[in-house]
């Protein structure tokens, strides 16, 4: 009893230290992230960009879905289109992989991952690794990884919390955890639903439809021993989209009404054992299936029904070696299963396979106190395109207590998508074009040419071959400054060459005029920038911090066909001229200035923040049919847009309140997802019985 | 305080003066908002508000836009329209409905006539190929390539506008063997293409009005 007290009291006194250290320094370069390394390395001790949204920041920013708090860090770019995506680092939302507590997120939509489908009720924090990082996680991490950390279960806490806001937008949730014997158990159910919203006058169509979105979560921790713990992790989680869209082709209008329902689970058992001091190893195992159906009726003969269902299994471990003082080791291997079934292939009966064999290493070496390297690679096996080997070096170098330098360089990858592989698309409504995937497209072709539908084939038939999967190249210097215990800067330089981009080209032609395209490994691009980070202590109450990001992008080819003399574009008249090198402006819906600025004022249980957001203009539009993105061609405006919210805690009660997009920006065209001004009120009960805390 | 005024106002001055040259140079009308005109500066000939079968409504049942599916004729020597009877004749060069844009050549008409797709600035454009760089009609496929991207113009399919591909120069050889190089300008009402956000019945009512510029070689010589 006497020994219990003690390991409290000391708790206690650690956990006030522990405080005391983050209050007085602007940020906690001791706070330990995983995703970067995959394994626990202190913040200030990593080697590649990272950033960390805290559960204070997705508190005091009202968020309820992660795009709604994704939406406020610096050099984050949210796209539209087949739901909302991140571009990170100038790169499309293909390449950014979303992991929860390390495992991916499925059911992608044209590369597309929905962060609407996202709740952020329960998460404890969001780790952001800018920079290619398929050294450890294979496909996709080409821009950059995201990992949701969900709240570890702590004994006896509960909670349960309400938002009511503008539109009808519901947010509620109730978490509870307790334990019974040694077996921690954590249930977690969020409920979201909105009216949607259009900001379109007199439309029948939502720009957001009407939604309704449920999402449960359960965890369960069992220690069999000190050196052996189970942790299964599940989640479920249902949407409902009431869709009610009107299509305007050549002056009629069709329209169509009709269910989306999207469902995802995950399963994920994690076995963990101590095998020494030194050896720590982790089985994870993982199962998540995606299911997406669309049932549309509509005012012509021709209904529209969508099936997708998508399967991914992976097995794997990974072995995390102190090999000495200076060198620590991890090493993993995996295998990947996975299966797709859809109505937008061939046949939705037919399963669709892939097949993934990979093992990756990565040692860091510590030279002395001050210089460590990482070094890393890893090779994936697919069954069904060429493997992949990404290698990846890291340097850092803590030249004060108050300056570290790092630099890093990487290979990232992607598998081209079933989409790209499968795909055996016919659009009767507009055109009757047609895509076929890089699989289909030539046994599909020479089908239809016997058929005799076919009236002409393209050079770009004729290159079709088995897909590659797209290859980048990534750099990063990045300096961190913590100019006194108030005042931290960060800045981070970056480029990203990206090669062989699968890009759809036309590759023949259908008697009655209708074109068909298939995917092609053709697109060589560069997205370069920089992005500082600035947190500010003015006061004990009073914190700013900002961001900004600077980014260039370029289509390589385009530059070349530039330098030719072989672009040209037009005058108001229609009068052609040769396009200069200067009026190129990269690559579409990427804005070259983004910045935010956020006031945080806190005194006792006291809150109130303003967070500003600015983008600079994007191109939308090729306008001068020169098939790129010059000066004269259209632009979205830049804009600003304006949060802010206010809250007080009373014991275990918490009461916020807010208005976002206070300035009432919208932009019909090209931000059809942004609503006016909207405000919210909430509500929350916190009760943590204190007992001793035990994870 | 005085003197920056000046040399402001000079400036101010200078650079009207510039824009309204170089105005003068591309010799485009820019205040006929619609109806067709024909006029030559130097050996330039632009032709605006060229109607070739303007949409007369919508089909019901495909959702199609149809116009009169007749070509509207036109002569590159007189810079005149020629009457839709004459079309079996060589009193015709070229010839528009929507998109497509006809030689008087193969199977459209009796004429010599041909015609190529060259890439390239207007001004830049000095030669005419040898005779086998021709093609001629042979509908449904034609001398100058109708499809997006393939010919003279290029077709968005997210806002539904018809653009000229900027750089792109057709030599046409007429229905007597003569030459003629040709810039489409645009190819909507008053030669201003509507924006990207305007409604489908704008787009559709200002279509198929062809604003385009030529210089003709009456001598049949084959450099410009």
């Amino acid at each position: 009893m006497q020994k219990l007290v003690t390991i409290i009291i000391t708790l206690f006194i650690f956990q006030q230290i522990g405080f005391s250290q983050k209050d007085s320094a602007i940020v906690n370069l001791n706070e330990v992230v995983v995703t970067a390394t995959r394994s626990e390395r202190k913040l200030g001790n990593v080697a590649v960009p990272v950033s960390i949204v805290s559960e204070k920041n997705i508190q005091q920013a009202a968020s309820l879905r992660l795009n709604d708090i994704l939406n406020e860090q610096a050099g984050l770019f949210l796209t539209s289109g087949f739901g909302t995506g991140i571009q990170m680092q100038g790169l499309n939302p293909d390449y950014t992989l979303i992991l929860i507590n390390g495992e991916p997120l499925i059911g992608r939509t044209a590369g597309v991952l929905d962060l609407n489908r996202i709740t952020v009720g329960n998460i404890q924090k969001i780790e952001i690794v800018k920079g290619p990082s398929s050294s450890l996680y294979g496909s996709e991490a080409m821009a950059g990884v995201i990992n949701i950390i969900t709240k570890q279960p702590i004994n006896n806490n509960y909670s349960a919390g309400i938002r009511y806001g503008t539109y009808n937008t519901t947010d509620a949730h109730i978490s509870a955890a307790t334990k019974f014997n040694k077996l921690l158990v954590q249930v977690f159910s969020n409920y979201y639903s909105t009216n949607g919203f259009s900001i379109r006058p007199n439309s029948v169509e939502r720009t957001v439809a009407p939604i309704e979105r449920l999402t449960n979560q359960i965890q369960f921790n069992y220690p069999f021993s000190n050196k052996t713990k189970l942790s299964i992790l599940g989640r479920y989680s249902y949407e409902n989209i009431i869709n009610k869209i009107a299509v305007t082709n050549t002056g009629s209008t069709t329209y169509s009404d009709g269910i989306e329902k999207h469902n995802d689970y995950n399963i994920n058992p994690i076995l963990t054992h101590q095998f020494s001091k030194k050896v720590n190893s982790a089985l994870r195992l993982y199962h998540s299936r995606f299911k997406s159906t669309q049932d549309l009726s509509t005012n012509t003969p021709n209904a529209y029904n969508d099936y997708f269902l998508q399967d991914f299994y992976r097995a794997e471990n990974q072995t995390d070696i102190n090999v000495n003082d200076k060198n620590s080791l991890n090493i993993g291997t995996g295998y990947i299963a996975e299966n797709v079934r859809s109505s937008r292939y061939d046949n939705k009966d037919n399963v669709k396979q892939s097949n993934i064999i990979y093992g990756f290493i990565q040692n860091e070496f510590k030279a002395n106190n001050k210089l460590s390297f990482i070094g890393g690679l890893r090779y994936d096996k697919n069954s069904i395109y060429a493997s992949a080997f990404s290698p990846k070096l890291a340097v850092h170098f803590k030249s004060s207590k108050k300056i570290t330098l790092n630099a890093s360089i990487g290979r990232g990858f992607k598998a081209p998508d079933f989409r790209q592989l499968y795909l055996n698309f016919t659009n009767t409504a507009a055109g009757s074009y047609s895509v076929f995937g890089a699989l289909e497209a030539q046994t599909q072709v020479a089908q239809l040419d016997k058929q005799g539908q076919i009236q002409s084939f393209e050079n770009d038939y004729y290159k079709l071959a088995a897909l590659q999967p797209e290859f980048s190249t990534g750099m990063n210097f990045g300096a961190k400054f913590l100019l006194s215990n108030n005042t931290f800067i960060e800045s981070n330089i970056f480029r990203n060459d990206i090669e062989n981009l699968i890009d759809s080209r036309l590759i023949a032609n259908y008697k009655n005029g209708a074109q068909i395209f298939s995917y092609l490994n053709v697109k060589n691009a560069y997205t370069q920038g920089i992005e500082v980070n600035i947190s500010h202590k003015v006061n004990k109450n009073i914190t700013l911090t900002s961001g900004y990001q600077y980014l260039e992008t370029a289509d390589k080819d385009q530059i070349e066909l530039i330098k030719k003399g072989l672009v040209f574009t037009k005058d108001a008249t229609g009068v052609s001229r040769k396009m200069e090198l200067n009026e190129y402006f990269g690559l579409p819906n990427r804005s070259k200035h983004m910045a935010n600025i956020k006031l945080l004022y806190e005194k006792n249980n006291f809150f109130f923040n303003t967070r500003l957001m600015y983008r600079s203009k994007w191109a939308v539009g090729d306008k001068d049919g020169n098939g790129l993105y010059n000066n004269n061609d259209e632009f979205a405006k830049g804009f600003v847009q304006l949060n802010s919210s206010i809250g007080k805690q009373f014991n275990q009660i918490s009461l916020q309140t807010g208005c976002d997009n206070i300035l009432n920006y919208s932009d019909i065209n090209n931000l059809p997802n942004m609503p006016g001004r909207t405000f919210y009120i909430s509500f929350k009960y916190q009760l943590t019985k204190k007992t001793k805390q035990v994870r | 305080m005085k003197n920056s005024i000046t040399k402001l106002m000079t400036i101010l001055l200078i650079t009207a003066t510039m824009v309204s040259c170089k105005k003068e140079d591309a010799a485009i009308d820019t205040t006929n908002n619609g109806s067709f005109k024909v006029y030559t500066v130097g050996n330039i000939t632009t032709v605006q508000n060229l109607m070739g079968d303007t949409i007369l409504g919508i089909n019901p049942t495909t959702f199609q836009p149809y116009g009169s599916g007749k070509f509207t004729f036109f002569n590159l020597a007189t810079g005149q329209l020629v009457a839709n009877t004459d079309s079996a004749t060589n009193k015709w060069d070229i010839a528009f409905r929507g998109i497509t844009i006809l030689t008087n050549s193969g199977n459209s008409g009796p004429g010599l006539g041909g015609a190529y797709v060259q890439v390239g600035v207007f001004a830049d454009v000095t030669k005419v190929s040898s005779d086998s760089t021709f093609r001629v009609d042979n509908a449904p496929s034609y001398a100058i390539t109708t499809g997006s991207n393939k010919g003279w113009y290029v077709y968005n399919g997210a806002n539904n506008l018809i653009t000229p591909i900027p750089g792109r120069v057709l030599i046409v050889r007429t229905a007597t063997g003569k030459y003629a190089k040709i810039e489409i300008l645009n190819y909507y009402k008053g030669g201003v293409t509507p924006a990207a956000s305007a409604s489908d019945a704008i787009k559709l009512s200002q279509q198929r009005y062809y604003t385009f510029r030529y210089t003709y070689q009456a001598s049949g010589s084959t450099t410009f």
